[in-house]
């Protein structure tokens, strides 16, 4: 399909939109439903990729295994972490972004385990049923089913008696106590999900750039995924992964000319949609949709009134 | 018979006030038991330790006999304590199905489902609407709670108590602040509980009190001061001695 026209610069970005697509949208769980900001989620992006990294480097262990390995580690970390669930609002932002930063501090300092500031390299091509992902189409395909994968239980997820609760929880954790919800068991469940997630993006990630090192932990990381999120439309399934194309593709293109100019233009995007685009893309859309309809309506109307 | 609710010296204070001051009560299975009281009696305090938003200072709380004193609030609700809000305490950014599909669910396993939809859940549905058809928002169904008026909200604050089937259902100041009309509406609401579930409520209007109450309770800072039947209640010289201050 796509990558048979396409050349390896294009793969490339496109397996960079899904992986990171997939990585905002293990952030919305948590920013479009249960109403939380996660500013570290870095963290669990990072510790996948680095468990499936030394896993298949220093251990020689198997794709299947390794990436069990990477899941596992991920979703260990958001329950530990989940802690940090039993605060909410501005308590949880300095949280997730303290740990966030503890995470980053490990893969910079704890050099014999992350190798330092030269991370991991050389992680091999994903090799499944003795069919080895060497060249770059056959891994945006694996990607690409994965991520399909994921989107369909994601939307499933939303949509189910758990979705509404998390959405309950977002509007009165008062009320749900009283209904009968254990509203922190079922905000530490949203946050290992999300944490799951965000650990096999970064699995996906690492088996593409055979590279992985303290800077994919970085909050630079976090905040662009946030910054995916509510550019691309909150709460929905397709908007993370809009925010992740539109991020990534500025970014290709334009660090030629602004490589130290990205934060500035990044946290420029990031004013112009909280001010002028609340809902993010989708939002506009939406809005530009109904904005016909209302149109065409109201000229129906007005040429009723004009008949004799 | 076991009292449906029963409070032994509950006390809770705030700092140095008292707001709930050594008060007992037994409320038996079925009544409609009024709490009447000035300002600052201690009413809302007392519901949020029989509910367990608080924990009393001193003193326990008996429910159909068991003591739950100490019990998180989510397991009393799962135990059939229901209760309202004086300020509409409701779902803002949800439409009002599923309001009341969160209200189903709060006391059942299902809340945990994942693998299907939830509009696709028929007897969930059904009950939603049987809800909302019992407090007149069925043609509302599809409208986001932000959209719905003051009055409405309302109903909908009982719709919620009531679909999650309680035992024991606290409802506080129902009526404030409603019109004459919505009042009364509120009020014939309430009278078509069943007489199964055991009804505490805080109400400053006398003819909703009237209307509805078997017993009523005066309290007046954090105290009980008197118990009876409304006709002598409403007669009483202390009772109005207590609202004086306030009129």
């Amino acid at each position: 399909m796509l990558p048979t026209v396409l050349d390896t610069f294009w793969t490339s970005l496109l397996i960079q939109i899904l992986v990171f697509g997939l990585f905002a949208l293990s952030a919305d769980l948590l920013i479009g439903h249960v109403g939380l900001l996660p500013m570290g989620h870095a963290a669990f992006f990072a510790v996948g990729a680095y468990a499936t990294a030394i896993l298949e480097v220093r251990h020689g262990q198997g794709f299947a295994l390794s990436v069990a390995g990477g899941l596992v580690a991920a979703t260990l970390l958001a329950l530990v972490f989940g802690l940090a669930v039993r605060t909410g609002d501005v308590y949880f932002i300095l949280l997730t972004l303290a740990l966030g930063n503890v995470v980053w501090g490990a893969a910079m300092r704890w050099t014999s385990f992350t190798g330092g500031e030269n991370g991991v390299s050389n992680v091999p091509p994903p090799v499944i049923a003795g069919f080895r992902f060497e060249r770059l189409d056959d891994y945006y395909y694996l990607v690409l089913a994965t991520i399909v994968a994921c989107a369909v239980g994601y939307r499933m997820l939303v949509r189910s008696p758990f979705g509404l609760t998390l959405r309950g929880i977002r509007e009165s954790e008062s009320r749900m106590r009283a209904l009968g919800y254990r509203v922190e068991a079922h905000k530490l469940a949203a946050f290992m999900l999300s944490g799951a997630l965000a650990g096999l993006a970064g699995i996906l990630y690492i088996y593409w750039n055979r590279f992985v090192s303290p800077a994919a932990a970085g909050f630079l990381v976090s905040a662009e995924a946030v910054l995916m999120v509510i550019l691309g439309g909150s709460g929905t399934v397709l908007g993370p992964f809009l925010g992740a194309a539109v991020i990534i593709v500025i970014r290709s293109y334009g660090s030629a000319y602004f490589v130290a100019w990205w934060m500035t233009a990044m946290g420029l995007v990031f004013i112009a949609t909280v001010l002028w685009a609340p809902h993010g893309l989708l939002g506009v859309a939406e809005r530009f949709r109904r904005g016909r309809r209302m149109e065409i309506a109201g000229g129906r109307l007005a040429s009723e009134e004009t008949r004799p | 018979m076991t009292p449906a609710i029963e409070t032994v010296t509950l006390s809770r204070s705030f700092g140095g006030v008292h707001a709930v001051d050594g008060a007992s009560l037994r409320v038996p299975p079925g009544q409609r038991r009024a709490i009447i009281g000035p300002n600052g009696a201690g009413k809302t305090t007392l519901f949020n330790c029989l509910t367990g938003v608080l924990r009393p200072t001193t003193g326990r709380i008996l429910l159909f006999g068991d003591d739950v004193t100490r019990m998180p609030e989510y397991r009393r609700a799962r135990l059939g304590v229901g209760r309202t809000y004086q300020i509409s305490n409701v779902f803002l950014g949800l439409t009002v199905l599923e309001n009341v599909v969160l209200a189903i669910h709060g006391t059942r396993p299902r809340k945990w489902m994942i693998h299907r939809a939830v509009d696709r859940l028929s007897d969930t549905h059904a009950q939603a609407l049987g809800e909302l058809e019992r407090v007149g928002l069925v043609h509302r169904r599809a409208v986001v709670v932000r959209a719905l008026s003051y009055g409405e909200r309302r109903q909908l604050e009982l719709a919620l108590a009531m679909a999650s089937r309680p035992r024991v259902l606290l409802l506080d100041e129902p009526t404030a602040g409603l019109a004459p009309a919505e009042r009364e509406r509120v009020s014939e609401l309430i009278a078509t509980i069943p007489r199964a579930v055991t009804v505490i409520l805080i109400e400053h209007d006398m003819s909703v009190v009237m209307g509805l109450a078997d017993e009523v309770t005066v309290l007046h800072r954090g105290k009980v001061i008197l118990d009876g039947p409304p006709e002598a209640i409403q007669g009483n010289a202390q009772v109005r001695e207590v609202y004086l201050g306030r009129r």
